[in-house]
């Protein structure tokens, strides 16, 4: 420690002062988290705005408007895509939804054991898409697959994987395994926002355990709950690497979801264009859903 | 009351088996990784031996080790950056008042309701441009991007919580605010700091499709690519060698979360409490 004395303090001061006067300092801290998030993620967002209104003719890129988007509405695929895509969108929400919340409620109770099966669950939000793709693909291999010889049986012994319902259920089972964990755990953190004393108000007011839980829990929930969803529909128009390492969009193309679809598209068929196209819809798709979940935390906000 | 002295026990049970139920494709990949070379899937979950030499296999397979290395380079340096971009950023929005500081806010989080897919194909075009395709700048750069949300977010809830009077001590002594942020806020803030670190440093290592899209070169992919690689060629016939690939790039990111599993769930429910 140095020793403070009048003079030092003086100047110290007077730096402070100059500092405080200098309104740049804010933005000087803020500026490589701007620049970074401007270049990665902004700009190339805006950019393709701009890239789904051209399309390359004979090796260069042309302005086209909106034809990008007339060919997407005309393609039965893209039609096919979003159809698969809200499916999938639908079984794996409302499945991790569920599961998440009865694991929330569980751990809620604070077991013993608690700490070790967080642990375990948790293990699979830590590994890749593509290791869960490759051991989920190997669970369903025909004839040796470890679930395929316990559920295949209840299907007629077909091999699951190879066809279209199974081959999306599948991949459904593998995302809901990996986002359990996360889904949980934010729910459990809304659960534990909920003070004991509403609970204590309710029992006294003679609620029973489950008047108490549609009356209490569930409502004041919702607001996290509504939040937990819209981190859900990101995953399901972010779902790309779990298609692609189990079924890669077949049999056929019975599982070629719209972010496979725009995948194939842009990267594998270069069209840029079309592929950016596919992205500012979906970009939509996903704004419009945004506002709808925060329209409905605002109106339904218990607390306001 | 007669209820509580078996639901508590039962629901342990019941949580127990959940949790290896969910740890069972992981628990299949390692058996499977100690099988003898031609013996790979099998309907017996665990095998009547147990064969080590798959991972000495693996060393010299295609460039295994080459990929683990560039995934190492990249979920490294795009940890760093991030740290390094969001932590000063955090702290303006945390403790600064300054103009437009509400609006920053909202970019910088809203930058988590952009899906990363979307962002990838203009990406491609602008890295591609550039010629930045299959290098570590560009891969150290989006890894490093993508983790300032959720960084700031996660460090900003950090800051809050220090005491402004460490701050106003630092500046009696005649500290500038920058020396204050660098000596005093950033180490008391190290949990902060590593929870941000250690979370994006396991997604940048498991990133599957950012990696796939912008890296071409063989010599420059990551693990998880290369898995994606060795799935192509070495299920159906040499699952042994695929399991062990699978077990060496899933051992990382499972030790350091259980080692250090508070920091991770620290530094998620900073990000879910407030989100």
């Amino acid at each position: 420690m140095y020793v403070v004395t009048e003079k030092t303090r003086a100047r110290g001061w007077a730096r402070i002062f100059q500092q405080r006067s200098n309104q740049l300092y804010p933005y000087f801290l803020l500026a490589p988290a701007l620049v970074l998030i401007g270049a990665v993620s902004l700009y190339p967002t805006l950019y393709s705005f701009y890239l789904a209104l051209t399309s390359v003719r004979k090796g260069v890129m042309v302005f086209v408007g909106l034809d990008n988007f007339a060919t997407i509405l005309a393609s039965r695929q893209f039609w096919h895509s979003l159809q698969l895509t809200l499916i999938f969108g639908a079984f794996y929400i409302t499945l991790t939804m569920l599961i998440s919340f009865i694991l929330a409620l569980i751990f809620n109770r604070g077991l013993s054991l608690g700490g070790l099966c967080m642990t375990l669950i948790f293990i699979p939000w830590v590994l890749s898409e593509i290791t869960s793709g490759v051991m989920w693909r190997w669970m369903f291999y025909r004839d040796y697959g470890v679930l395929q010889r316990l559920i295949g049986p209840l299907f007629g012994n077909v091999t699951l994987i190879a066809t279209p319902a199974g081959a999306m259920g599948v991949v459904t089972a593998a995302s809901v395994w990996r986002s359990t964990a996360f889904t949980m755990l934010l729910l459990l953190a809304g659960l534990q926002t909920i003070p004991k004393e509403v609970y204590e108000a309710a029992s006294i007011d003679g609620a029973t355990k489950w008047q108490a839980f549609w009356k209490v829990t569930w409502p004041l929930l919702r607001p996290t709950t509504l939040v937990t969803v819209v981190f859900l529909s990101i995953q399901v128009v972010n779902a790309v690497g779990m298609f692609l390492a189990i079924t890669e969009g077949g049999p056929g193309n019975a599982t070629e979801v719209l972010p496979l679809h725009m995948y194939r598209e842009a990267i594998q068929y270069f069209h840029f264009g079309y592929g950016a196209a596919l992205s500012v819809i979906m970009f939509l798709i996903n704004a419009v859903l945004a506002v709808v979940y925060i329209r409905a935390l605002r109106s339904e906000s218990v607390w306001s | 009351m007669m209820r509580r002295h078996w639901i508590m026990p039962a629901l342990n049970i019941l949580l127990l088996l959940i949790g290896l139920a969910f740890i069972f494709p992981v628990f299949y990949s390692v058996m499977t990784s100690l099988r003898a070379p031609g013996y790979g899937l099998s309907a017996d979950i665990i095998p009547d031996s147990f064969y080590w030499g798959n991972y000495a296999r693996l060393w010299s397979y295609g460039r295994f080790p080459r990929y683990i290395l560039n995934s190492i380079i990249d979920a490294l340096g795009g940890a760093l950056l991030t740290c390094i971009a969001a932590a000063p950023a955090a702290y303006a929005l945390a403790r600064l008042h300054f103009k437009g500081r509400d609006p920053i806010l909202w970019l910088i989080l809203g930058m988590m309701m952009i899906p990363g897919l979307t962002n990838l194909i203009p990406l491609y075009k602008l890295a591609s441009d550039l010629k930045l395709l299959s290098t570590y700048t560009i891969m150290i750069l989006v890894f490093g991007a993508y983790g300032v949300p959720l960084g700031v977010w996660i460090m900003k809830g950090f800051f809050e919580s220090i005491p402004r009077e460490l701050e106003e001590a630092a500046a009696i002594d005649g500290a500038t605010p920058f020396q204050t942020f660098l000596r005093i806020v950033v180490p008391i803030s190290a949990p902060g700091l590593t929870a941000t670190f250690l979370i994006n440093f396991v997604y940048n290592w498991n990133n599957f499709i950012t990696p796939l899209i912008l890296i071409s070169k063989t010599i420059m992919k990551t693990a998880t690519v290369g898995l994606f690689d060795f799935q192509h060629a070495l299920e159906g016939n040499q699952d042994e060698l695929l399991a062990a690939a699978c077990v060496v790039i899933m051992v990382p990111a499972i030790a350091l979360f259980v080692t250090l599993r508070r920091y991770f769930l620290q530094g998620m429910i900073e990000g879910a409490v407030k989100g």
